[in-house]
This record gives C-alpha cells, sequence and structure tokens, in this order.
C-alpha cells in the first residue's frame, strides 16, 4: 500500500491518508490505534501488531465536535475529536491520549465517553521533564501502557518485539532524516510540502511498508539546487493546512530547520537500540526538543531557536500559531520579543484547522518577505 | 481578645496579619512563594515561606468590575483576549499597578500544581520570566479511573513533594522541619473538616448559607490552611451558621425557598451578588459546586504527611476524570437535595469548563433534572451579555416551575 509511492503522489496521501489506511487495514486484517501528538510512544503500540496512527486534525468541516469542545479550544484537539466523530472513527479500535495541557486535559474523557465500544488509555507523560520525578515517571507510564494494551488486546510483548519495533521506526526517522538533508541544501529537488507530507505520513501509515518507498524516493533524486530560495525555519507544534507549504514553496522559501512536532522534534526522536527497550524508550522520552507545554524551562524554547537560527542561517523564523493553542499563546508575546531582541526577523502565522482559504497567511507572509528583502536579504 | 469578634471581623483581622506579614517578608528574613491555590502550601507554610496567591488578588479586582479595564491592557502587550481572565488582570496590575487592594508582594518563587490547571503554570513561566525566578512545577496526571495507576501516581507525587522540599531548602538555605510539618498539617487537617462541615450546612431546609456565603468563606481556606487562625475561623463560622440553623433561618424563607441549584464551575465574580439577587427572586438558590468544595481536604494525619498531601491534592475535583466529578456532584445532588443545575460554561477557565458538556449530559440523565447552560467569562465583563444570561435564567425558571407543576400530587 505504502512501499511504492512516488515523491509525487505523498501529499496527497498524506493530505487524507484514511482511505489507503482503510484499505491496509482491511487487507492485513489489523487494528489501528489513533493517538494524538506528542509523545504517545508508538513503538509500544507497533510491537503489538497494530498500526499506529497519529491524528493531525482534518480539513473537513465541524458538525459534532462544537458540542463536546466549545469555540475557544485548540483548533487541533476540536478537529482531531471532529475526525474521529464524523469521519473516520469506525476505522480505528482504540486510541491512547495524552495529556499535556488544559484543552488536554479532560480529553480522554471525553473520548472515552464518546467511544464506549473502543479502548481509550491515557498516556500521562509528566508536565516536567528537569527532574529525577519525570524519569521515573515516564518509565512507569510507558510500562502501563504495556500492561494496558496486553489487557485490552489479549496480547502480550517481549523485549525483542518492542526492539524490533523501534529499529523500524528508528530506521523511518534516519530515512527522513536523509531526505531532510537532502531537500535543505537542493530545494530544487525535494518541496517544503513533499518534505513534510512524508514525515506527516510517516507518522500515519506502515513504517516498515513506508520505508520502501523512502528508499526508492531516495535513490531516484536527481540533486538539484535551485534558484533563488531563502532560508527559513519553522517554529510551532503543527503546520496545517498542508496548503501553507504550498505558501511557502511559491515564495521560493527552503526550511532549513524546524521544531515542529511534526517535523524535526519526531525525526530526533531516535530511540538507543539493542538494550532495554522501556529503558530505550524512556531515554528517548527525556531528550526530546522544546515541547511548549511539558516543559518547565521558560528560556529553553528561546535559546533552541536561536541555536537553530545561527546553525542553519536562514534568513528568519516563521512561528506557527494554532489558533486558541493557549500554550503557545502564553509564551509568544516574550518570545517574540526576544527574537526581535537578537535581530531575527520573525513572521507569525496563524493556522486553524478548518481553514478554507489561505489568502490572508499568503498575503501577509509575502508582504513579510518583501519588507525583509527590501532590508537585509 | 479574638474569641469575641464574629467571623467576619474574624475574617478581616487575618487577612490584614497575612498581608502585612506578607508585605514585611523580607525584612523578616522570609521569602515569598506565588502558589496555586491548589497546592500543598503547608510546605511553604512549614518552612516560613509566605504564600500569596495571584489569583486572590485578581478575584478581588475581578469582583470590583475592574476585569476589561485590566484585560485590554494585557491584550495590548501582545496577549490573546482569551487566555484566563485572572492571569490577564495579573499581568496588567504588574504593568500599569492598577488594583483595588494594596496590590501583593513580588514573589520570590513559584509553586505551580496542575491538579488546578496549566494556564497557571504558564502565567508564572511568564512573571518567572520577568525577575529570572525559580518556578516548580508540581505535576500531577490526571487521577484516572485505575486503582493500581493511582497508586502509582501517588508515589510520583511523593517523589515530587521531595523534591520540592530540595528545591525549598536549596532557594532558603534552610533545613526543612518535618515536625514542623506535621504541625502543619494538624491545622490544615482541622480547619478542612470544618470548612467542610460549613458547607455541608446548605444540607439543611432552608439553607443558612448558599454558594455566595461558601465563596466568601473559602477565602481563609485558600490562603491561611496550615494555621491556627484558620482553625479558629471555621469554627466561628461554623458557630455562626450552626445558630442560623438551630432558628430556621435561611438565605431565603423556608416558604420561598423552592429551587436547591447545583452551580458548575467558577463564579462570574463581577456578577456574584446580581446572579445572588436575580435567582432568589425566583426563589432559587445556587448551595454548592464542586469548585468551593476543592478546599474540602480530608488529610489522614496517620499517614506519611507527603503521602496524605499527595493523595489530596492530586484528587481535587479538577484533576478527576468526567465520570469522577458526575459521581462528586451526584453526591451533593442526593446530600443537599437539589432539584435545579446551572452550568457555567466559563471562557476564562478551560481545564474546568471543556469537560462541562460532557459532564451536563451525564448529569442531566442520572438526575433527570434539567440544565441551564450559559457561556461568559468569570472576570471578563466584555464576554458577558446581559440580556442573555438573564432571559437563559427567567426561561429556566419557568421550565422548572411547568415541571414542578406537571408533577403528581404525593
Amino acid at each position: 500500500m505504502w512501499e511504492d509511492l512516488s515523491l509525487k503522489q505523498i501529499p496527497e496521501y498524506a493530505k487524507d491518508p484514511y482511505p489507503s489506511i482503510r484499505k491496509w487495514i482491511k487487507e492485513k486484517g489489523k487494528k489501528a490505534v489513533g493517538s494524538t501528538i506528542a509523545d504517545v510512544p508508538e513503538e509500544i503500540i507497533y510491537a503489538f501488531d497494530f498500526l499506529p496512527v497519529s491524528l493531525i486534525g482534518t480539513d473537513k468541516p465541524l458538525k459534532k465536535a462544537p458540542s463536546r469542545l466549545p469555540d475557544n479550544a485548540c483548533s487541533l484537539a476540536r478537529s482531531n475529536l471532529e475526525l474521529a466523530l464524523s469521519y473516520e472513527g469506525d476505522l480505528f479500535d482504540g486510541f491512547v491520549l495524552p495529556q499535556v495541557c488544559d484543552t488536554t486535559q479532560h480529553l480522554s474523557d471525553i473520548w472515552r465517553i464518546s467511544f464506549p465500544g473502543k479502548y481509550v488509555e491515557s498516556y500521562l507523560a509528566p508536565r516536567q521533564v528537569d527532574r529525577p520525578s519525570a524519569r521515573y515517571w515516564v518509565k512507569e507510564e510507558i510500562e502501563r501502557l504495556i500492561a494496558s494494551l496486553s489487557n485490552w488486546s489479549g496480547k502480550s510483548i517481549n523485549d525483542k518485539a518492542l526492539n524490533d519495533a523501534i529499529a523500524i521506526t528508528n530506521e523511518n526517522k534516519r530515512l527522513l532524516q536523509e531526505m531532510y538533508e537532502i531537500k535543505k541544501k537542493n530545494p530544487g529537488t525535494i518541496t517544503n510540502k513533499q518534505f513534510f507530507s512524508m514525515v506527516k505520513l510517516a507518522m500515519q501509515v506502515d513504517k516498515a511498508e513506508f520505508n520502501k518507498t523512502l528508499k526508492n524516493i531516495k535513490a531516484s533524486l536527481k540533486p538539484k539546487k535551485g534558484k533563488n530560495y531563502t532560508d527559513v525555519i519553522l517554529v510551532g507544534i503543527t503546520c496545517d493546512p498542508p496548503e501553507v507549504y504550498d505558501i511557502f514553496d511559491e515564495a521560493k522559501l527552503n526550511v532549513i530547520g524546524d521544531t515542529l512536532v511534526t517535523g524535526s522534534r519526531y525525526l530526533q526522536g531516535i530511540a538507543p537500540q539493542n538494550g532495554n527497550p522501556v529503558e530505550a524508550l524512556t531515554e528517548r522520552h527525556m531528550k526530546n526538543g522544546f515541547f511548549s507545554p511539558i516543559h518547565d524551562n521558560v528560556y529553553k524554547h528561546f535559546e533552541e531557536v536561536k541555536a537553530l537560527y545561527k546553525a542553519t542561517g536562514a534568513k528568519a523564523i516563521i512561528y506557527v500559531h494554532i489558533e486558541f493553542c493557549e500554550s503557545q499563546e502564553y509564551d509568544l508575546p516574550d518570545l517574540k520579543k526576544m527574537i526581535r531582541q537578537e535581530g531575527m526577523p520573525m513572521h507569525i502565522l496563524d493556522t486553524e484547522y478548518q481553514t478554507v482559504s489561505l489568502s490572508h497567511l499568503r498575503t501577509r507572509l509575502q508582504a513579510f518577505f518583501e519588507s525583509l528583502k527590501g532590508g537585509s536579504l | 481578645m479574638s474569641e469575641k469578634l464574629n467571623s467576619k471581623q474574624l475574617s478581616k483581622k487575618i487577612t490584614d496579619e497575612y498581608m502585612e506579614d506578607a508585605f514585611r517578608a523580607h525584612e523578616n528574613g522570609k521569602l515569598i512563594g506565588y502558589s496555586t491555590a491548589i497546592s500543598p502550601v503547608e510546605l511553604f507554610v512549614a518552612h516560613d515561606i509566605v504564600p500569596i496567591y495571584p489569583e486572590n488578588h485578581a478575584v478581588a479586582n475581578l469582583t470590583a468590575k475592574k476585569g476589561a479595564q485590566l484585560c485590554s491592557i494585557t491584550e495590548n502587550l501582545g496577549y490573546t483576549s482569551h487566555l484566563c481572565a485572572y492571569a490577564r488582570s495579573d499581568l496588567a496590575y504588574r504593568e500599569s499597578g492598577i488594583t483595588v487592594t494594596k496590590g501583593i508582594p513580588e514573589p520570590d518563587l513559584f509553586l505551580a500544581c496542575n491538579a488546578q490547571c496549566f494556564t497557571l503554570t504558564k502565567w508564572f513561566q511568564v512573571l518567572a520570566r520577568k525577575g529570572n525566578l525559580p518556578v516548580f512545577v508540581f505535576d500531577t496526571p490526571e487521577y484516572i479511573m485505575n486503582k493500581k495507576a493511582r497508586e502509582e501516581i501517588v508515589k510520583y507525587c511523593v517523589l515530587q513533594l521531595k523534591e520540592l522540599i530540595g528545591f525549598l531548602e536549596e532557594v532558603t538555605k534552610k533545613r526543612f522541619d518535618y515536625d514542623r510539618l506535621k504541625e502543619v498539617m494538624k491545622y490544615s487537617a482541622q480547619s478542612s473538616i470544618l470548612y467542610k462541615k460549613f458547607l455541608d450546612m446548605a444540607q439543611y431546609k432552608p439553607s443558612p448559607i448558599s454558594i455566595f456565603d461558601a465563596l466568601i468563606g473559602m477565602a481563609i481556606a485558600v490562603y491561611r490552611r496550615g494555621t491556627p487562625e484558620c482553625v479558629e475561623y471555621y469554627q466561628t463560622l461554623c458557630d455562626e451558621i450552626q445558630e442560623k440553623v438551630d432558628q430556621g433561618i435561611g438565605v431565603l424563607p423556608k416558604e420561598k425557598e423552592k429551587y436547591r441549584l447545583y452551580w458548575e464551575n467558577l463564579p462570574v465574580w463581577f456578577k456574584f451578588s446580581d446572579h445572588a439577587k436575580l435567582l432568589g427572586s425566583y426563589g432559587g438558590v445556587i448551595l454548592t459546586s464542586l469548585y468551593v468544595h476543592a478546599w474540602s481536604f480530608e488529610f489522614d494525619l496517620d499517614k506519611d504527611p507527603l503521602v496524605t498531601l499527595a493523595e489530596n491534592y492530586v484528587s481535587r475535583f479538577s484533576n478527576s476524570t468526567i465520570e469522577d466529578r458526575v459521581d462528586m456532584a451526584m453526591g451533593y445532588f442526593k446530600k443537599y437535595s437539589m432539584n435545579g443545575m446551572i452550568m457555567f460554561m466559563n471562557r476564562s477557565c478551560k481545564a474546568v469548563s471543556f469537560a462541562v458538556p460532557t459532564l451536563k449530559d451525564i448529569l442531566v440523565k442520572r438526575t433527570g433534572i434539567p440544565a441551564l447552560v450559559f457561556e461568559s467569562d468569570m472576570g471578563d465583563q466584555r464576554f458577558y451579555a446581559e440580556s442573555q444570561v438573564r432571559t437563559r435564567i427567567e426561561a429556566y425558571f419557568e421550565t422548572l416551575d411547568r415541571l414542578q407543576a406537571d408533577k403528581p400530587a404525593a
């Protein structure tokens, strides 16, 4: 299903992966377990021989979710709930939902009550990471998730199964990292949309199959530098709808670094291999990059963005704000101030999962880069 | 001397002395610790750190209808209008100095417990950035309905309380005194029992207290728990209310008390007395909410203090599952004989409000009582539509009247 996709096919599969997931599940006779971002250890779900699918919203209209989550709830949370309630819920036998912020505080409860026939488990990752208790708790939660999936499925997994899942996931991330390197140096070869669609699709489909596609694409690539690209870094949690990347591509922006949960933060999550897999996944969690809702080091985000900007030599920062993401909204004014004090140009994109027209984003982005070109570019 | 004071006078005296102590903290060699209202502040008290609750200060300003003015100032700093009104009014106070009180002293450190909400953590991070001050996040995973998981959650919280003690020792360069903590816990346990007794007096008919009395009465539990004066205050308050009970004095006279109501969420602070009058005119009295019960702890003094602290703080309503919140509310419906419910969708408080639609559906189903749902903001008047709320309240009481009229005679 996903082992022989062309580079051109990837954005269309990533935009709506569910028809292919539906077909694959039927063919393979497997179950799908959905999870919302971030940090649910998908390798565990995979080791149980289920398909882990990251739920990253839908652009289809909201119908039922507003009666559960009001209009000031995070756009991604509402969109995911709608995705499951109205469109793709039947595809999933279960869900594993992390609790990271006020919006997600009761999300697991809402999903559990909304889907009484399905398996719904919380993944309560720590919302502090700098103290020893955080590591203790991550390990406890990983072990609890294993026990919970085992209890639900009646199956058990051994270290080998989990290590194999880690190996496949790691290979996937390494291949994506290699693609990213090619894209950064040769923006004419892979567009922003194609690359970030690869990452998104990797979070949603069978990795063993998708790795074959990635290897094939890599082997067939003819690096093309391209001309007149402006290097930028992308900061935020997610960047949707995917047409936002079309705007970047039209404007000849080359994303050469990012902090997205659906980008580098996912790719960096390579767990140590061949040891104790629970320890490895715990270790991986502790090394994950900044994620606003769970990190209590108030300057860490700024330092990471600054370091990325300097290391990549980018010309500007694009900050992607998800409408009603409270966590971002508390950070943003200070982050903006600190970034501007450092003389780093930053443009803020306000995104919303149900957006139908992006013309205002395009106009604002064009204006920003035109003014930048008039200045330092 | 204080035994001659009534509860109102005592509350004022305790508050004045507390604020005096807070403003002189540095002179007296003490530090100021900002804390979330629901957090194991007993550790602060035992370590001579003066706890300050920016939420309480925000409530004073929001009740005095300063919300829109203050929130606008914060929005001009680049914050969005849909953040918590407590946070927005507080950030504006930092910027402008506008307050209806004498203000609050500047912090030396922060304790953010996310059993209450995540907003406080982010708000405290903003304040901490201003002075590069230390923040301790006491992370309380949702108290999910799984016995083994709960045991593990408590263990994780105990580990963190030990880390918190280490953090306090490091900041203050002073050794933590566990014997002192036991003493503080004793006061906290006593005052919590009395506070609960006070709230539970709403079970009498007519009820001698409404939620508005509870909201005023809870202040000392929030900021002075762990002290002997807190125990004295609640003993005085309970004695006063018991006298009302003995004399049959209710918020409304017995013959006029038609609807005994449950309230979900925090109050609309700037409509506090208006709501009481409006509801009273229809024979309605709001008796309770899970919010006011958030400070009725049940500390077990036979346990390790850190264990009983962890068990209590992690299991607050705001950190409990929706199913558990329903059970808690059902307990009060039964105990207080309530026959109506007002479900407030509070734009400011996402942690509590996002559960409300689901909570409402289950409560309506289980009680058979219709619910009034309205959306507004607890502190920002710009999100309050007076005529709409009034119309909904009127329509709700008409529905209740009709249902009561349709009931077959007993």
